[in-house]
């Protein structure tokens, strides 16, 4: 399933686990998505989000004994767009292992959030879970909001949260800026920085490409 | 022939006035080391003549082969041959070190930079630097060790070939074989033609670049010139001398601060 605007939890149950990727260039997210993982399934999952849509959107994922979840989540605000994304891991299986990350670029005045939740409920021993989201903001009117929490009833668990948000790093760009880029050559690889690592996990080469090309032609 | 010429400059940060009055000639072909006791603004005068956007500059003037400098933009100040390495220099996560180097290759060209070119020219660099070249291929500055950041802003000075380098600390956290290397690459930039302004706080690599002029900052402005024969004697005796027989003061301006309400830290007005 690849380089496609559908994500939906029914079917991707059917494949077998290993990398999905999805790349919405022109639909916004469901409004819902679920996911349960099968005791021992590995999955993978790249969410590269483009689209000019509003949405609000809630993934979530159940994991049982020893299954493995790594969410890589890159999303753009675009202007005049509104976008709250949250994403819920529920830990119900032990030995249960997520990962979620999340970077977004915001042109956008409307609000634009990342809210990752991790439970961990009594009895789910040796879990282990991280929710970290970052968005920078590329104007002073962007109304991003970044919250990665963790809700924990075990003792024996691995768990982790960060959060940056904000503009680019001043230091940052002055440094390559003494390098002879010019200031917006500069947020445009920093920018591209950001999210690349995400794209290019895509597994169809034509979204990766149409990714690319979306950001290079963005006026940052 | 004068290169920079730095007149009155005087600069603050957060309020706090830390370049008082700096006048200085930077000659083509100097190399100058610029010596101080800690925290009498040797970094923050590069840094000014860079455009850091942490310091505001309040007077004086700065001219670059008689153009004003500080009219310029940071970037623009870079493509016309300034450069400088940077005494800590950030990490920048995400961004591939190779896609950096082209950046900053191709920011002074009118066509980009051939990939086998760009190859040729990196390579070169690392080697001259002894660091692997696959160093390119991770995130800049991520990761790195101070030695590595080190050597790293070195290689970006050979790859610029610029006419006017301005070392900030650059032997700090450099091993003696590191250190060689280093002084080497300076070396042939000198031959090829690049002034250096030179921070450093050790003798080691002074004696290696054996520089021209020595100009000792203090409080902001510079208090001292001589030739090398200065550098030397500092590195000998240190800066005790020029209280005791030059009758320069030495003590860093304090500002006077208060713990306030919650214990905070902050500057009496």
């Amino acid at each position: 399933m690849t380089g496609i605007d559908v994500l939906d939890g029914t079917l991707l149950a059917k494949e077998e686990g290993g990398l999905s990727t999805f790349f919405f260039e022109a639909q916004a997210l469901p409004e819902e998505f679920h996911l349960a993982l099968r005791e021992g399934e590995s999955r993978e999952i790249v969410l590269v989000d483009f689209s000019p849509r509003s949405y609000r959107t809630r993934l979530s994922f159940t994991l049982s004994r020893r299954s493995h979840l790594v969410l890589s989540f890159a999303a753009l605000a675009h202007p005049g767009t509104e976008k709250r994304i949250a994403v819920d891991v529920h830990h119900e299986g032990v030995d249960s292992f997520s990962r979620v990350s999340f970077v977004g670029i915001d042109f956008s005045d409307r609000p634009f959030s990342f809210v990752g939740n991790s439970f961990i409920p009594k009895g789910m021993s040796g879990s282990d879970t991280r929710q970290e989201g970052r968005i920078t903001n590329l104007m002073p009117s962007c109304r991003s909001e970044v919250s990665p929490a963790l809700f924990i009833e075990e003792n024996d668990v691995k768990a982790s949260h960060g959060a940056a948000l904000g503009a680019y790093d001043p230091d940052q760009i002055y440094y390559l800026m003494a390098h002879g880029l010019s200031e917006r050559e500069s947020k445009a690889l920093i920018t591209s920085g950001l999210l690349l690592p995400i794209v290019e996990r895509l597994s169809d080469p034509k979204a990766v490409e149409r990714a690319k090309k979306i950001l290079e032609e963005l006026h940052l | 022939m004068e290169q920079l010429q730095i007149q009155g400059l005087c600069c603050k940060a957060e309020d706090k006035e830390i370049l008082r009055g700096v006048s200085l000639t930077v000659n083509k072909g100097d190399v100058v080391a610029l010596l101080g006791p800690n925290g009498h603004g040797k970094s923050t005068l590069l840094n000014c003549l860079m455009g850091s956007p942490h310091y505001q500059v309040t007077a004086g003037q700065a001219l670059y082969d008689g153009e004003d400098l500080l009219a310029l933009p940071t970037d623009a100040r870079s493509r016309k041959g300034l450069f400088l390495a940077f005494q800590n220099p950030p990490d920048v996560p995400g961004v591939v070190t190779m896609d950096f180097y082209r950046g900053m290759l191709n920011a002074r060209r009118e066509k980009p930079i051939s990939l086998l070119d760009f190859y040729r020219k990196t390579t070169e660099a690392y080697q001259q630097v002894g660091l692997d070249s696959e160093m390119a291929s991770r995130h800049l500055n991520e990761g790195y060790s101070g030695g590595e950041k080190k050597r790293n802003e070195v290689l970006q000075m050979l790859l610029l070939k610029p006419e006017l380098a301005m070392l900030d600390e650059i032997d700090s956290g450099l091993d003696v074989d590191a250190l060689s290397l280093v002084a080497s690459a300076i070396d042939a930039a000198r031959r090829q033609g690049t002034t250096f302004l030179i921070i450093s706080h050790y003798d080691r690599l002074l004696e290696l670049v054996r520089p021209n002029r020595t100009a000792v900052m203090v409080q902001g402005r510079i208090a001292l010139e001589g030739d090398e024969t200065l550098a030397r004697r500092i590195a000998k005796e240190g800066y005790s001398f020029l209280e005791r027989e030059l009758g320069i003061d030495l003590r860093r301006e304090e500002v006077p601060s208060s713990i306030g309400v919650c214990g905070a830290k902050i500057t009496a007005k």
